[in-house]
């Protein structure tokens, strides 16, 4: 495994990370915009504007892109998300020079009006999809609450009314500011032809106009530091309670972010970890579990619970309870040696796989800029010690904190509205 | 711009393979795939101990016992077995099907020799535990709640438990009142009677040493002995046309008919009419729902196959308002299909279908997975050339021809949602 990097005159960088042996060339556009970048008029534009990438340029039509791809035989994607927009295809190694031309030609699209106003149609469905769907809208809510004035607080998605009300050249004018060449790394992992793939950038993004970004990093005002929320979304036709807690963890730029991945999984993994045998195993709830999420300039650690209504309550103190035991009589050796094998044996098996390699690989370059090989970080997983994990641990207390949402049918209970208020 | 070639005319010497087999005394079938350049080893345990098994009223037997048979297993307990597993870094897993109960695991090679006892103990000595039953039946009903939260999911069982003749639709995950209703008893029947080696594949794929696994199975398989299972009666189908009321802001739409299983050599021609009307991004039903029209979010068609039967699926969420153009657009494109084929159409569905076969081969877990479905399926495993082949004899007259004489008819149409959508009659007679 080999990687490699070049930066174009106008900024844009070009990385690769090379497996001999892959069988397959991953080709990704990862843009430095996400739902955090936007204004409030812009609520939602980066995800919608995700969509009108595939619509088509001034001389590619929407169908004739989803041909291409077809007829490449690429398995061809795109996601938006707080902090990043990507753009990706897996093809055989043959057809890389016809994917990356294909995604780069995309990143400039013609942004019709007539296709802006069909796909708006769209991406309100994708909004109702979601709201139809557990956990029912509890972390967008949590987040924003959690995050309050923070960039982050924004969901990706955008509202029903953001969408509704949002005119083409908002997402014009987004597009100008954010799809700057500096603001972009073409990132291709697996069987790659460097060489091809920097001539290939060269012809198709040699001419974009470089513009200065402003720095995204916004002052963090952590809601959830000043003590425990709780929030209730009533859905009386659902069937189980959802419950969704974010506290604070370490963020993308902290070394502590490793050690915090694996308190999660000791605490809250979806198999063997305390959550699962506390509820899952028993069957008292459906889902128990906790992980660790980083961004550029925050952290934090995310609690998803799902139960029968009537237990909601009596288990989000059990899961303080498991938090709280874990912070005062600390972890023991074997669960945190088991968790680390664990970690390990799964990156190992991520590692193998090139079109999985591209979303790591892409978003470390985009957010840090640097390159973290498979290796770097099983070193870093392996050399963990359960002092790291009790230090983050006391850093970052999981238990009497954090926002805390309930989406379901459970009614306003005043019982639980006290403890809201007590805060 | 350089010309655009589709892969069909480029597509590389097919990856170097080499596939291995052999059956035991007993019945257990034996598969593997070398994958060279993967540091991992994927291996699948498939019993035939699917819900097809479940029983009268038993609806939700075979998953409770396969949940049942990871609670303590030979001189370990549950939390040993997880515990053993993990700390080895040992991704592992385990589901029920229509035909299986499955354990599986994917690992670095060298602990293989560690998992193999461990799955041996669950599928040779589980405890099957009366005190863990009740813990183990809440696990199930849990996950049977949340499986009523979403719609989709919803949708798309009623719609197998009607096409298909019954108990093959039957929901695996269960039914809550005969969930409810399953004894101890019921649990050690059953898995006495099917957790069994005749019928039983264990596939391994990656970076594998044949001869020492095949060793390691038979000292740890090799003097299992019980007799066969029983068949299954096969009894009728559900009706065609059901709306199930609910309360959402979409409205779920899932449509079947029945094509012929894979096992049959024309699967690849349905198969392949089916990617045409709805398989990519440049499908018919993706292009005309929802990028010309903007009805909806998700809309596919795809081949479900089980080892007798099979079906056209096709699947669209919308808002209540849209449904029923939703539904009258995928319809008219269904009885589109026939003798519209265009040749650039199947080149495509025969490069996606091709590229994504070569790219499977970069997982040990999708290997493993595949060769045991093809054996399941056909008796044998096909090499890769042999499926690539077998794509490249696809033309339009072979689709075409196969289409002429399997017209899409007798839909099975469900709808979930506010308001009940109407089905012309043409449409299920």
């Amino acid at each position: 495994m080999k990687f490699l990097h070049e930066r174009l005159p106008n900024g844009l960088d070009v990385i690769a990370e090379v497996t001999d042996t892959a069988l397959s060339t991953s080709i990704g556009f990862f843009v430095k915009t996400g739902a955090r970048d936007e204004t409030d008029a812009e609520w939602g534009v980066s995800h919608f504007l995700e969509h009108m990438v595939f619509k088509g340029t001034s001389d590619l039509s929407a169908d004739e892109i989803n041909r291409r791809f077809d007829w490449m035989g690429a398995s061809a994607n795109a996601f938006t998300s707080e902090e990043d927009t990507a753009y990706h295809a897996a093809v055989l190694p043959e057809q890389q020079i016809e994917a990356t031309a294909l995604l780069a030609r995309m990143m400039r699209p013609a942004l019709r009006e007539e296709d802006f106003d069909t796909e708006k149609l769209v991406i309100l469905e994708e909004i109702r999809m979601y709201d139809d769907q557990p956990p029912f809208g509890a972390d967008d809510r949590c987040r924003a609450t959690f995050f309050g004035h923070h960039p982050l607080a924004r969901s990706v998605l955008g509202t029903v009314e953001s969408i509704e009300r949002m005119p083409v050249e908002t997402m014009r004018d987004y597009h100008r500011r954010r799809y700057s060449p500096g603001n972009i790394v073409l990132c291709a992992t697996g069987a790659v032809d460097f060489e091809a793939l920097v001539e290939s950038a060269r012809q198709w993004c040699g001419d974009w106009e470089p513009l200065a970004i402003p720095p995204r990093r916004a002052p963090l005002d952590l809601r959830a530091s000043r003590g425990p929320t709780l929030e209730l979304l009533t859905r009386p036709t659902s069937t189980l309670e959802y419950a969704v807690r974010m506290s604070p963890g370490p963020a993308g730029n902290d070394d502590d972010r490793f050690a915090a991945k694996l308190l999660a999984a000791i605490l809250g993994d979806t198999s063997g970890s305390r959550l699962y045998w506390a509820m899952v195993d028993t069957g008292r709830a459906e889902q128990a579990s906790c992980h660790h999420q980083d961004f550029l300039d925050a952290g934090m650690f995310a609690t998803q619970l799902s139960c029968d209504p009537e237990d909601a309550e009596e288990l989000l103190g059990m899961i303080d309870e498991v938090y709280r035991g874990a912070a005062e009589k600390g972890l023991d050796r074997r669960e945190f040696e088991q968790n680390r094998n664990k970690l390990a044996g799964r990156w190992v098996l991520l590692g193998e796989r090139p079109r999985r390699r591209l979303f790591d690989v892409g978003p470390e370059w985009a957010h840090s800029g640097d390159y973290r090989s498979v290796a770097d970080d099983l070193r870093t997983i392996e050399n963990l010690s359960l002092e790291d994990v009790h230090r983050v641990l006391a850093r970052w207390p999981l238990h009497g904190t954090g926002s805390t949402v309930l989406a379901g049918p459970l009614p306003l209970d005043p019982s639980l509205e006290t403890a809201s208020e007590a805060q | 711009m350089s010309l655009l070639l589709p892969i069909a005319a480029n597509l590389p010497e097919p990856v170097k393979q080499t596939l291995h087999s052999t059956t035991l005394d007993n019945g257990i079938v034996l598969l593997g795939e070398d994958l060279p350049g993967l540091e991992s080893v994927a291996v699948a345990f498939h019993t035939p101990a699917g819900a097809v098994h479940d029983g009268p009223g038993r609806c939700g037997l075979a998953t409770l016992s396969g949940e049942m048979m990871l609670r303590g297993a030979g001189d370990r307990t549950s939390r040993d077995i997880v515990e053993v597993l993990e700390g080895s870094g040992i991704q592992w897993a385990q589901s029920v099907s229509t035909s299986h109960a499955s354990f599986a695991g994917a690992m670095v090679a060298r602990q293989l020799p560690t998992a193999l006892p461990i799955y041996a103990d669950i599928l040779r000595r589980p405890r099957l535990p009366d005190d863990e039953l009740e813990n183990a039946r809440q696990m199930v009903l849990q996950n049977l709640a949340g499986t009523e939260d979403d719609p989709a999911h919803r949708a798309m069982s009623a719609l197998r438990q009607l096409h298909y003749p019954h108990p093959l639709g039957m929901p695996s995950e269960g039914i809550s009142a005969d969930v409810e209703a399953i004894g101890i008893d019921d649990v050690r029947s059953f898995v006495r009677g099917h957790v069994v080696p005749s019928g039983m594949i264990i596939a391994i794929a990656g970076r594998i040493d044949w001869d020492d696994f095949v060793t390691r199975v038979e000292r740890l398989f090799g003097d299992w002995s019980t007799d066969d299972t029983s068949a299954v009666a096969i009894g009728n189908r559900g009706e065609r046309i059901r709306h199930v009321p609910h309360d959402s802001q979409q409205t779920h739409i899932a449509l079947a008919w029945s094509v012929p299983p894979y096992r049959h050599d024309e699967s690849y021609e349905a198969s392949a009419a089916l990617s045409v009307l709805g398989g990519g991004s440049s499908s018919r039903l993706f292009s005309e729902v929802r990028e010309r029209r903007g009805l909806c979010y998700s809309v596919s068609a795809g081949y479900h196959t089980l080892r007798d039967y099979a079906s056209a699926i096709c699947y669209s969420g919308t808002s209540a308002a849209r449904a029923q153009e939703t539904l009258d657009v995928m319809l008219a494109e269904i009885d589109r299909l026939p003798g519209t084929i265009e040749e650039a159409e199947l080149d495509r569905v025969k490069s996606r279908a091709k590229s994504a076969l070569v790219m499977q081969q970069e997982s040990s877990a999708a290997r493993a997975a595949w060769i045991a479905r093809q054996w399941y399926h056909l008796g044998t495993v096909r090499s890769l050339a042999e499926e690539l082949a077998r794509y490249d004899r696809l033309n339009v007259a072979s689709v075409e021809g196969w289409l002429a004489a399997n017209r899409p008819a007798g839909l099975t149409v469900v709808s979930l949602g506010k308001e009940p959508l109407e089905v012309p009659r043409e449409v299920s007679p």
